[in-house]
Parts: C-alpha cells; structure tokens; sequence
C-alpha cells in the first residue's frame, strides 16, 4: 500500500527533514553509542580489548560506595538548590510584580548573574569564598560576627551548601522571570474580587496567586532539577568533589570514572543511571503537581 | 441596608481628574445606573465606593459612617465584574462560599447558605464544576451567588453583562431585576447599555469626563434630557438634532439660537395640532414591527420610525407631523436645555 500524504504534510516533512538529520546524527547516535559503550568494559589504558559484558558495570557501580555516597549528595544538593531557588524566585517575582519606580531596572539587573557564564560564577563566588582574601571572610570579620577567617569550602558540613548557595546565585534570576510571566497573566479582577470578599494580602498569595502560579512552579521545579542533579561545573572549579568526599556527587563520580580513571563502560553505565534517576524525579514532579491540578 | 452619600468625590490619577467633586446621594435599596461612554468615570466611581481605588478628595458616607478610607472588606459591600472574576481553581460550591469562609462562619452555615443561593439562581446541579466547564451566562450567575451569599448591604456592578450574548443579557437582566425586588439591598449598577440602565434603575446618573450631566429617573432622562449629550446618549436611534428644519417650540425667544431636538418616534400623521413637515424619503428600513426612514428635510436629514402600515418608498415625498410639545430646544452656546 501507497502512503498518500497531502501537499501540506509532504512541504512539512521536507522542511522537517534537515533539523531531524542533524538531530539524529548529534543526539540520537551518542545517546544510542553511549548505551552501546556502557555494556562493554572499555579501559582507555588497554584500548584494544573491550570485552562485552552486558549489565557488569551497572551491577558493579550499583554496588560501589561510592556511588552511594554520590547519591547521597545529590539529593541533598539538588532538594537545598531547587527548594531554596523557587522559593527565592517566588519571592523575588512577587516584588517584581508590584509597580514602582525602578522596576524595569530592577528587571534587567535581575538577569545579570544568569548571564554570566557557568566559569565565571563558579571562580568568583570561588574567591568570595577564600580562605586569605575572600570578600565572605572580611565582610563577616568587619561585622565582627566572626573572629578570623576561615576555610569555607574546606568545612565538609558546609561545602555542599556553599556550592549550592553560588548555584542558586545564578539560577534564580531565570525562575523568577519564568514566575513573574505567570504571576502577570493572572487578571487583575481576581484580586479585586478576593479583596471585596475580605481576603488579606496572605489570603489572595494562597488564593489567587499560587493556584494561577502552577503551571509556572511546575516548569521551575522540573527545570531546576533536572539542571542541579546534573551539575558539574561548580563542583570542578570549586571543590573537585573534596574536601574528603564531601562534594562528591554523581556528576562528579562520572568525571573521575570516565576521565581520571578512563573507564569509559563504567562511566557511561552511570551517565545512564544519572539520566533516569532525573527523568525519574521530574515524572514525580510533574505527577505531584499535576494531581493537585486536576 | 445602607444609603450611599459621595460629597464631592474626586480621583486623580497624576494631572489626569478621572472623577471630579462628584456629589451624588444613593438612596437606602434604590437601583442606582451610572451611564456613560467608556473613559467617562462610571467605573472609577464604582471602584471607590468599593475602596478598590482610594478618593483623592471628598466624602464617601455609607448612611452616616464615614467610610471613605476604609479597606474594601471593612465597607460590606459585594461586587459583580465584568469578567466574573471567579477563582478558576475553586469549584462553584467553592466560589460561591469563599466569602463566608474568609469570614470564618460555621461550615454547616455556609453549606447552608451555598444550597440556599444555588437554588435561587438555579445553580444546583453545576455546584461541582469548576469555571472552566461554565457558560458565560451560568459564570455570571456563579458571580452573583458569591455576592449574594454575604447578604450584604450594597450591591456594585461592574458592568455584568456586557460579556454575555443579547439574549442571556435579557433573561440576566430580570434576574438581576427580580434579584433586587427579593433583597431590596442598594445596587450601584455601572453600564455603557441605555437599554440596561433604562430598565433596571430607579434613577440614572448619566456622566461625561468625570462629572454627571443628569441625575434623573429613566423616564426623566429620556423625556426632559438635561443637555446635548444626554439627549443623544440615550435613544435609539438618536435623536435628530437640527438647527433649522424643524419648528421652534413657542417656548424658546425670538431670536436666540437653538437646536431643536426630535426623537425619531415622536412623528404622526398630519393632523390637528400637529406641525407639518415635509421632505424626500432618502431610506427605508423596515424593522419588523415598524419602518425606520430617513427623510431629507430643508435644515438636514432627520431619522423617523414609524407605523410599519405607513407604506413609504425611498425617492417619495413624505409629509409628517409633529407635537411641538414633544420638541426638545438646547441653547447652541451651552448645549444646555431650555425648559419650557
């Protein structure tokens, strides 16, 4: 049988067709050759023999430690970074959304920290943060809160937060943007409506704007997550998963697998393993939020 | 119940006076419309009486407490919008008793109260469903549920029905109409639809840039319009506005210049005690139940509906006449009428 496609939907796959070549050549084939690589036990430092070994590296690394370990610290890095984000973001669009003078500056300025590249962002807060001439050590010094300065990043109890804290620094601008669209879709009515009812300035919050804000809380809280449990950049110019294990999270266990070790099976078996721990959490996001939707 | 009293109400927004030292004295459950074209304050008005806008200047008294810096909740008034301004997110049930739950009032009340407006307003068997899966005219009455349901003392509208399609807005305004009979409450009713404010008000306050032209029962405002304006806001079609053409009322002084003022209907046959006049029939649009003509007359063309049995054809001579005691004169300086 003939496939018969009408003049429309023939234009279409041809216009279609350049973006789905490029697509399949530079996502679909790494993806594809990645899980391909991740049943084998390639070791750059023998490269002729890369036995096939099926599930091995799965099993094997599901049962190190280390990857325990690892997981452990994503968790808590990725629930400290996106809860503290929204809710920051929250707070920010909220303000945003009030009209004064300076608004549209504010806005602007709002945007500086995501504009800043991921290097960027990781080096300065790196130096606010250092131990001889960081800004956090003098400025907490003069306020006379501390008495000398200290190695922050090198404090196993407080690294993650730090590293967190920079991440948040350069996140939060582009959620409270995402929440302020929302917020200013929701007409004005409602809250004259709710203010005539005798609801208070928290009431019309839990009301008004936090139901309307759903679909927005939803992108934020699906967006956000899926960036920090992969996040890999802060951890290599900051802490290099140290001090200890201290920061030493999926991320950063694939790097050492794949590009200090050169085991490449093994490091792409966890790149699997981190891309459906993330799918696997932003299915639950969504499903959350989505119940309370509906 | 409560009667509203504006003492010399105004808002400015900037340099820009949106309502200015309006004096205007709603009686205890009257039908109050404020008409007027869209920019002409009617809303603003509405909006400060609610305490949605604060009063730049003067006196908002509801019987003899003066409310004018009061919060919107502290006032008991109940507002209807033209949006519906319902929460998307509650159900009906839910919309409808949100105002009493603010107020914390016992559960079993506010059921009570719910079941009690839904039926009134046949809302029933949609207390479950949310917004969304409402009809504009059900949405309306949801909004009116959840204003009622207070049982306050003043009722606002902010121009409820223009959303709806004409037939909704003529079975929403009996509602509306029959609404105020059952709870004889004040309702301040805002609207740019003659139709609607002639027959829902008591009185109307027609107004233009901030200042009310007429304060006056509809059939006041129709009959005995103050000004220009006025007489050519309501009417449809408009009233005809000549200079020349038309005969002068025996009321009006020799010599002083006037617009003579003649609604459409206010035509017979020739006859005694009638004026006669005479012109080419230009256009004929028949209506159904009576014929709309416009007839060129020396001064200008003139806009008539007449008995569907008068049987006029375009490019015809027509003569007609006219009950100089139904003209209207209006000085040409001031646009103000000149009584008889």
């Amino acid at each position: 049988m003939r496939l018969r496609l009408s003049y429309d939907d023939r234009s279409a796959a041809i216009l279609v067709f350049p973006v789905l070549a490029v697509l399949l050549v530079v996502a679909a084939y790494p993806i594809l050759y990645s899980f391909w690589v991740s049943l084998h036990d390639i070791v750059l430092t023998r490269p002729l023999r890369r036995p096939f070994v099926w599930f091995e590296n799965y099993e094997r690394m599901l049962g190190d430690a280390r990857f325990h370990t690892a997981v452990l610290r994503t968790t808590v890095y990725t629930v400290v970074t996106v809860t503290v984000t929204t809710v920051l973001a929250v707070g920010v669009a909220l303000f945003l959304n009030e009209s004064f003078r300076g608004n549209k500056l504010l806005n602007a300025l709002l945007l500086l920290p995501w504009a800043t590249p991921s290097i960027v962002n990781g080096l300065m807060w790196k130096w606010i943060y250092d131990p001889t001439y960081g800004l956090m050590n003098a400025l907490l010094v003069k306020l006379g809160l501390l008495d000398s300065y200290r190695a922050w990043l090198g404090d196993p109890d407080l690294t993650l937060f730090l590293i967190s804290n920079a991440a948040i620094w350069k996140q939060m601008p582009l959620a409270a943007l995402l929440l302020l669209v929302t917020m200013k879709a929701i007409p004005d009515d409602l809250y004259r409506a709710a203010k005539v009812d005798g609801a208070t300035v928290f009431q019309r919050f839990v009301h008004v704007t936090l139901p309307a804000l759903k679909p927005g809380l939803m992108l934020v809280l699906v967006y956000e997550t899926m960036i920090s449990i992969r996040h890999f950049d802060l951890f290599l110019i900051m802490t290099q998963g140290g001090p200890g294990d201290a920061s030493y999270t999926l991320s950063w266990l694939i790097y050492v697998e794949t590009f200090r070790s050169l085991r490449f099976g093994t490091g792409a078996a966890l790149s699997y393993l981190l891309a459906m721990l993330t799918f696997l959490l932003s299915w639950l996001v969504i499903r959350a939020l989505g119940e309370r939707n509906a | 119940m409560a009667a509203i009293t504006l003492q010399g109400v105004t808002k400015r927004y900037g340099s820009v006076t949106a309502v200015q030292a309006l004096d205007l004295a709603i009686h205890e459950g009257e039908f109050m419309v404020l008409l007027g074209p869209s920019g002409c304050g009617k809303t603003t008005t509405l909006n400060m009486i609610a305490g949605l806008e604060e009063i730049s200047d003067g006196t908002l008294l509801f019987d003899t407490t003066d409310v004018t810096r009061l919060p919107p909740h502290k006032r008991e008034v109940a507002m209807v919008f033209q949006s519906y301004a319902l929460y998307p997110n509650k159900t009906v049930a839910e919309n409808i008793a949100f105002p009493l739950k603010l107020r914390r009032v016992p559960k079993a009340e506010i059921e009570r109260a719910v079941a009690g407006v839904a039926e009134q307003l046949e809302l029933t068997p949609l207390l479950g469903r949310r917004p969304n899966q409402l009809s504009g005219g059900q949405r309306q009455r949801v909004a009116l549920g959840r204003a009622i349901v207070r049982q306050p003392s003043v009722f606002l509208m902010d121009e409820p029905l223009s959303n709806l399609d004409a037939t909704l807005r003529l079975s929403m305004r009996s509602l509306i109409k029959r609404l105020h009979h059952q709870l004889k409450a004040t309702f301040v009713y805002v609207t740019h639809d003659q139709a609607e404010a002639l027959t829902l008000a008591d009185r109307i306050a027609v107004m233009r840039g901030g200042v009310v032209q007429q304060l006056d029962t509809p059939e006041g405002i129709y009959e005995r319009p103050a000004n220009i304006f006025v007489a050519s806001f309501l009417g449809s079609p408009q009233i005809n506005l000549l200079r020349e053409g038309l005969p002068r009322p025996d009321w009006v002084a020799e010599g002083r210049d006037v617009i003579i003022g003649l609604r459409p209907e206010d035509v017979a046959r020739p006859g005694e005690g009638l004026a006669t006049l005479g012109g080419r029939v230009e256009l004929v649009s028949p209506l159904g139940s009576e014929t709309q003509l416009e007839v060129a007359l020396s001064g200008g063309s003139v806009t008539l509906r007449v008995p569907k049995d008068w049987r006029v054809r375009e490019g015809e001579a027509l003569e007609f006449g006219v009950d100089p005691a139904r003209l209207h004169a209006f000085d040409a300086a001031t646009e103000q009428r000149i009584a008889p």
